[in-house]
């Protein structure tokens, strides 16, 4: 469905997305995970048809977004990360013109555009100016634009940024839904519970490269079972690692003068080993959480920063 | 082809959405033009036009019957100029003047062997009063040119037949010329009758200004509304509804024509109140209702495709409002669509109507005057057609990157 091949896009110098490769299937949801600026949205472009690869191939339904545009975008549906609406035009109106976008017809596209108002619940303000919405209303909105064609690829671009918890909800559901009816969606976020959460396969993207890639359950066990350690305070870093070298099994993810991140198998039991080491060379410990494996902590792992930063 | 149709019933719908906007850029200047109406109409000042002057005979009899013009008090409301045939019928076009003489080549002979001979007098129908006082007065010379011809006849055409006279043929012709002033004598001397003028102010003075500022007027409301209907794109921009429409099978080029279209059918309205404004309002007899009235629709439309053009190669937003409010407003000024080409200095008039609202409020007068005709229109299409083809594709250019 969509075929993502050692994909580049730079602009000069710098390079946003570098050999990106990834496949994704029919009723499967699959996510690209990243901080912000990581080439998820340079890489949901390309693929889109909004930017022109430097390198690579992208093909959609078997059609290159290069050569055959048209036939790819055909098959596209696409919910950008920044709503796209006609703020003075009613939701009516603005699905009645991505339809028509899109190449539908009444009576069918009438028929759906009752459909999916009521799928995203805006029946009952389907006449009002878009304007007048909440945030929540415009990003179901947003999100029914994209649908309306029964596109056969679904492209989501950070969907949720900015939804109350309830439209959240509400909209992985409707994801949900989209992909048990076959549709192939690619879905990017940097909410890491959130890809958890939906994803059937998961790529994890920075500095614009793949650094990581599988099922949720391949992701879990690059991690081997083991816990992440945060560790702050004020630390002397050559004292703290040396102390620390000196536990069984434990691996020194990040190291500073305020940080010191581990990794390790059965964190709990080995914490007082790890105090005890740490207080003889010396270091003032103000603050330890502990996280048991997740994309968040495999990310960690990967790249020695969090997620979010 | 089926998009087409879509994006024409999204930009009419966000018109009915917000049609005050609309309102706006068109309402300034046709309250412009109803203030100085106001201002204006009801005023007393001596109407002031041109008269244009095609002497082809260049005879002293020539230069006697045109010279009744630049005499008090036609003098004052008339400034001759003397020009030639077309050159006269070319400036009858754009309305440069209030009305045209043309005294025929052989006209002294004709006059003075009493043969019929035709002057021709163009009016400019835009104008009611000064083209009715060029008319009347010259009637009456014609008139006066008639009772000579009755009572001097005979020795005008004996001095006529004598390539040079003979000195009694002088002697006989003072002869009659003295006999005929004696017998004039008793009612010129003391006159018989005292004639007083009163100038009052017509009653529908207050609409030849109209008249005037109305075309200009109209002019510069279609440049209003092409600006802000231009600066719309970037709307567009912000909302990222352009960049989306990038991503489905549609293309921009059908949106930008839909916005054409949109406006097209949106400045049909405008431009027939405007023509009938032009009627019923201006009192201006319109030659050709709908040559002017597709004009005014097809020149709005190309103005909004050429600021199109300057707002989507600005870097922002707000550039290309400054950038569009930098281009308009001059362009209003010297264009003739302000002030329009009969207030300003001849050299300020020669250079607006090379600009493009110049060119087009000229041609609509022409169309409105009815000098100009179908053919005028499909050469004027053309043109814009041309332009409008590049700006068209430049702006889809940019577009793409926006």
């Amino acid at each position: 469905m969509i075929e993502v091949e050692h994909l580049r896009k730079s602009y000069g110098e710098l390079i946003a997305v570098d050999s990106v490769s990834f496949a994704a299937h029919a009723g499967e949801i699959f996510g690209l995970l990243g901080p912000n600026g990581a080439g998820k949205t340079t890489t949901i472009g390309c693929i889109c048809g909004l930017l022109v690869p430097s390198a690579g191939h992208v093909k959609v339904m078997r059609h290159d977004v290069v050569r055959e545009g048209t036939a790819a975008r055909a098959n596209l549906g696409v919910v950008p990360q920044d709503i796209a609406l006609y703020d003075d035009l009613s939701a009516r109106e603005n699905l009645a013109y991505w339809g028509g976008a899109q190449g539908m017809r009444s009576p069918k596209l009438r028929e759906r555009i009752q459909q999916v108002l009521e799928l995203t619940g805006l029946q009952d303000r389907a006449r009002e100016p878009v304007k007048q919405f909440s945030g929540g209303m415009k990003r179901r909105l947003n999100f029914a634009c994209g649908i309306l064609h029964s596109p056969k690829v679904l492209l989501l671009d950070e969907p949720t940024v900015g939804v109350d918890p309830q439209s959240r909800v509400r909209l992985l559901d409707l994801v949900r839904a989209e992909a048990q009816a076959g549709t192939c969606v690619l879905y990017t976020t940097h909410y890491m519970e959130e890809a958890e959460a939906l994803c059937d396969r998961l790529a994890i993207m920075d500095h614009g490269k793949v650094i990581a890639a599988g099922t949720l359950t391949e992701l879990r066990s690059m991690l081997a079972e083991r816990d992440l350690l945060r560790l702050t305070g004020m630390f002397s870093p050559q004292a703290a690692r040396t102390a620390i070298q000196q536990i069984d099994s434990v691996e020194i993810l990040q190291s500073d003068e305020s940080l010191l991140l581990l990794s390790l198998a059965g964190a709990s039991q080995k914490l007082p080993a790890i105090f005890a080491a740490l207080a003889a060379a010396g270091a003032e410990l103000r603050g330890t959480t502990l996280t048991q494996p997740s994309l968040e902590s495999l990310f960690i792992k990967l790249t020695g920063k969090e997620l979010r930063e | 082809m089926r998009f087409l149709f879509t994006a024409v019933n999204k930009d009419l719908a966000r018109l009915r959405r917000d049609p005050l906007g609309f309102a706006t850029s068109l309402g300034i200047p046709l309250v412009l033009v109803t203030l100085i109406t106001l201002v204006f109409g009801g005023g007393q000042a001596t109407p002031q036009g041109r008269l244009l002057v095609a002497d082809e005979d260049g005879t002293l009899l020539s230069q006697a019957l045109t010279g009744a013009f630049s005499r008090e008090p036609l003098s004052k409301m008339l400034l001759m100029a003397t020009t030639g045939r077309e050159e006269g019928q070319r400036r009858m076009d754009r309305g440069d003047a209030s009305a045209l003489l043309i005294v025929p080549k052989g006209f002294q002979n004709a006059f003075l062997q009493n043969q019929p001979v035709q002057l021709q007098l163009v009016t400019n129908p835009a104008q009611e009063i000064l083209p009715n006082i060029v008319e009347e007065a010259l009637s009456t010379v014609v008139e006066g040119g008639f009772y000579l011809q009755r009572e001097a006849g005979v020795p005008l055409r004996i001095i006529a037949a004598e390539q040079t006279p003979s000195d009694d043929t002088v002697a006989r012709v003072s002869v009659a010329f003295n006999r005929l002033g004696r017998s004039l004598t008793k009612y010129l001397n003391p006159r018989l009758i005292d004639l007083e003028l009163y100038v009052t102010a017509e009653k529908r003075e207050d609409q030849n200004v109209a008249a005037i500022f109305l075309p200009a007027m109209l002019f510069m409301g279609l440049l209003f509304v092409g600006n802000a209907h231009a600066l719309d794109i970037w709307r567009e921009q912000s909302w990222g509804t352009l960049r989306r429409l990038t991503t489905t099978p549609a293309s921009l080029g059908t949106l930008l024509g839909g916005r054409l279209i949109s406006l097209a059918l949106i400045l049909s309205g405008v431009a027939v109140v405007g023509v009938a404004g032009m009627r019923w309002f201006a009192h201006v007899q319109v030659a050709s209702v709908p040559l002017a009235t597709l004009w005014l629709v097809l020149s709005g439309t190309a103005f909004y495709l050429f600021l199109v053009t300057i707002a989507v190669h600005a870097s922002s937003q707000r550039t290309a409002n400054v950038i569009g409010n930098l281009v308009v407003f001059p362009l209003s000024l010297v264009g003739g669509s302000f002030f329009p080409f009969e207030m300003m200095p001849d050299w300020m008039a020669s250079i607006g109507r090379f600009t493009p609202n110049g060119w087009a409020v000229t041609t609509f007068k022409a169309f409105v005057a009815g000098s100009a005709h179908t053919t005028d229109f499909l050469i004027g299409t053309s043109y814009i057609a041309a332009v409008g083809s590049l700006l068209f594709v430049l702006t889809l250019r940019r577009m793409r990157k926006l």
